[in-house]
């Protein structure tokens, strides 16, 4: 028997306590549908979940796979509803924020697409630093076995020629 | 049980994806027919019980299906 659940819009929300279920009826001016899908989806795994379209608006119906997890009837079912409530909402409110963002979004990833596929301009080779070091090597990995392990030079000696007498075989 | 899947919102390639994979239940069947702006599946179980689970269940897949193809069929 469907019966309305205390604080929950009248109208909108019929409980059906025996069954565990709650019907809840969406504005669909309000909430698209890709929005409901987005909050049905989160609740498939807890509830049963049926969709239908009534003129213009959306009506969910929301059955619990395990009633005894319903904790005290009614009072359970709002909780549900509230739920679902909060999470079609946030759906919905995400849906508009990328709506909102579409222009910006686009454009950032047109600009990374962009500067990866194109070539550099002229003013973009004159501005490049074509004096700047490869990479950093602070491990010396770049570096050759002479350069690394050349044996420090005596204080006071002098500088022999390059490649000289420091180069010891291996 | 009789489930009434509306055309705007399932799509009738998921309902029937959902009960290709329904199919192999024993002693379960399932009649699918239109009526206008539904698909209208009928689940017949040994018992009202396991026909009313086995429904729910369908639906739930078939919703599933719908919302991980983007919606009803264009």
């Amino acid at each position: 028997m469907s019966e309305s659940l205390l604080g929950m819009p009248p109208g909108r929300v019929e409980a059906d306590i025996g069954e565990a279920a709650v019907t809840l009826t969406v504005p669909g001016a309000v909430y698209p549908l890709p929005a409901v899908y987005a909050a049905a989806y989160c609740f498939i795994a807890r509830c049963y979940v049926l969709v239908d379209r009534d003129g213009e608006d959306l009506r969910v119906v929301l059955t619990a796979k395990d009633p005894a997890g319903i904790h005290g009837g009614a009072q359970g079912l709002r909780a549900l509803v509230g739920e679902f409530a909060n999470e079609l909402l946030a759906s919905a409110w995400r849906r508009e924020i990328t709506r909102q963002n579409r222009g910006l979004i686009e454009s950032v990833t047109m600009q990374a697409f962009g500067a990866a596929m194109g070539p550099p301009s002229l003013d973009d080779l004159e501005a490049f630093d074509f004096s700047d070091e490869p990479f950093d090597d602070p491990l010396g990995i770049a570096q050759s076995w002479e350069d690394k392990y050349r044996k420090p030079k005596p204080a006071g000696s002098e500088p022999g020629p390059e490649g000289g007498e420091e180069q010891g075989g291996a | 049980m009789i489930l009434r899947f509306h055309r705007e919102v399932y799509a009738g390639t998921a309902i029937d994806a959902a009960l290709g994979r329904f199919a192999a239940l024993a002693s379960t069947r399932f009649d699918r027919s239109e009526d206008g702006d539904y698909f209208v599946v009928e689940v017949t179980a040994k018992t009202e019980a396991r026909s009313r689970r086995v429904a729910l269940e369908l639906g739930n897949f078939a919703l599933g299906l719908t919302i991980e193809q983007g919606g009803p069929d264009r």
